[in-house]
């Protein structure tokens, strides 16, 4: 379980700024949840400003590649987003 | 209208209507002591099918939940057969960790026809409620929801007619039906760096070097460790630097005193924090803390109560200092302590003062005493 950061993001930045666990990355065009660290407390959710993101058992069919993406994304070396 | 100060029988509280209860719960002061903070009478104002009572401790090596669990068993009984009653629920859940099942093997002994046990993963998801539904039942919390007026929200619990409330927010409510009585005290674990857990019941507004002095720490001598408020994973900045960098004070939602190494950080160095529940159970620090409170009459959902007194007046304890306003969301505010009033600004309420008058103390001592026999 983890939560997912979708193709609307806009990286405004609200959800890092709420992350008790700082697991969130800048991944170049949109933000992205790292699924190892994150604690699915869900406080990133309601902040988004344009519904970005979603719980990954909530997350629409089509937006399934961002889920693995997450899974795959090489984090090593990288600090947060703020 | 029901009156708050007035004990009730168990006949009596389930003889409330639901807009009595209603009523006595936000003059009662209720919030969500398990951090979030929202007014807990507004959850109660429709029907809902489900109460979920979520008995899982929010951060690593956390107690004090456990802890009244243990101390109040009667008491939470009661209120399960009231809120049946009064809000007309279907089901009434209590949620535990898997990890507690034996801790909790009490009340799934009298879990039946009043009650069931839901056995949920060991996650700390920070008290998050939509994720205990997932765990808890077959139902989810959905993504979104449309408002009337053609935008949408995140969803939450009452959407599927579901109502989670902390364990401590329902003693405070079983305290305001039954007992008559104000929320005027945190339950909070004092846990960390050079010490044993210890878990206390705590005067509202009251200072955080005090109890931690109260806990046997050298704050003065301290400066290589900070005070949060909360647990590793989520948490407020209390005090930075122990001894130099001025004091907080204990609200609501303080679930915790968590000292730490200064510049560490917690979410990486103190998840894996042990602890074993304190063998002396919850200390009341109520009457013990005589340097005063700070009491606020509004708060993060909360409209500011109005203040029902002007500084010089003396007060008492339990003492009824702010009335609720009609705009918004808004609760009762009672005095924490007795004392006199110094300071009202910000709409923060300032008492001097903080040792209940000793008869008031003995006769609470004797009540518990009792209670425990």
């Amino acid at each position: 379980m983890t939560y997912v950061i979708t193709e609307a993001c806009i990286q405004a930045a609200m959800c890092t700024a709420v992350c008790p666990v700082d697991c969130i990355y800048d991944a170049g065009d949109h933000f992205i949840i790292n699924p190892e660290e994150c604690i699915d407390c869900g406080l990133c959710n309601p902040e988004c400003p344009v519904d970005a993101i979603y719980p990954d058992y909530q997350l629409p069919e089509e937006m399934e590649h961002y889920k693995t993406k997450a899974a795959e994304f090489d984090y090593s070396g990288m600090e947060p987003a703020f | 209208m029901a009156e708050l100060k007035q004990k009730r029988t168990l006949e009596e509280v389930k003889a409330l209507s639901r807009e009595e209860a209603v009523e006595v719960i936000r003059h009662a002061g209720v919030i969500g002591a398990g951090g979030g903070g929202f007014p807990t009478y507004i959850k109660y104002k429709d029907p809902q099918p489900h109460l979920i009572v979520n008995a899982t401790e929010s951060e690593p090596g956390y107690q004090a939940d456990k802890l009244m669990h243990k101390e109040y068993l009667d008491e939470f009984l009661q209120l399960y057969e009231a809120m049946i009653a009064i809000f007309g629920f279907e089901q009434v859940s209590m949620c535990v960790h898997e990890k507690d099942r034996e801790w909790f093997s009490d009340y799934a002994e009298h879990a039946g026809d009043l009650y069931d046990m839901r056995y949920v993963p060991n996650t700390y998801a920070s008290g998050e409620e939509n994720m205990l539904i997932r765990h808890a039942t077959d139902t989810e919390v959905p993504w979104r929801v449309e408002t009337p007026d053609g935008n949408r929200r995140p969803g939450m619990p009452l959407d599927v007619g579901i109502i989670v409330n902390n364990s401590e927010t329902l003693l405070n409510v079983y305290r305001a039906l039954f007992l008559g009585r104000p929320t005027t005290t945190k339950f909070l674990q004092v846990y960390g760096e050079e010490m044993d857990i210890k878990v206390y019941e705590v005067p509202l507004g009251a200072s955080v070097a005090e109890v931690l002095r109260f806990a046997e720490i050298d704050v003065e001598n301290s400066g290589h460790l900070s005070c949060l408020d909360g647990g590793p994973y989520l948490h407020d900045m209390g005090i930075e630097e122990l001894g130099e960098t001025g004091d907080a004070y204990v609200r609501g939602t303080t679930n915790a005193l968590m000292l730490i190494q200064k510049g560490t950080t917690a979410y990486k160095e103190y998840t894996d924090i042990k602890t074993d529940p304190p063998k002396e159970g919850i200390v009341s620090l109520v009457g013990l803390l005589p340097k005063g409170v700070n009491l606020p009459l509004g708060g993060r959902y909360l409209k500011p109560a109005t203040p029902l007194l002007s500084e010089g007046d003396e007060v008492a304890y339990e003492q009824k200092i702010g009335e609720p306003v009609d705009e918004g969301f808004s609760i009762g505010v009672w005095a924490s302590v007795g004392g006199t009033v110094t300071s009202i600004e910000d709409n923060i309420i300032a008492i001097a003062g903080g040792a209940v008058p000793m008869e008031e103390a003995e006769a609470e001592a004797e009540t518990e005493a009792k209670r425990h026999q």
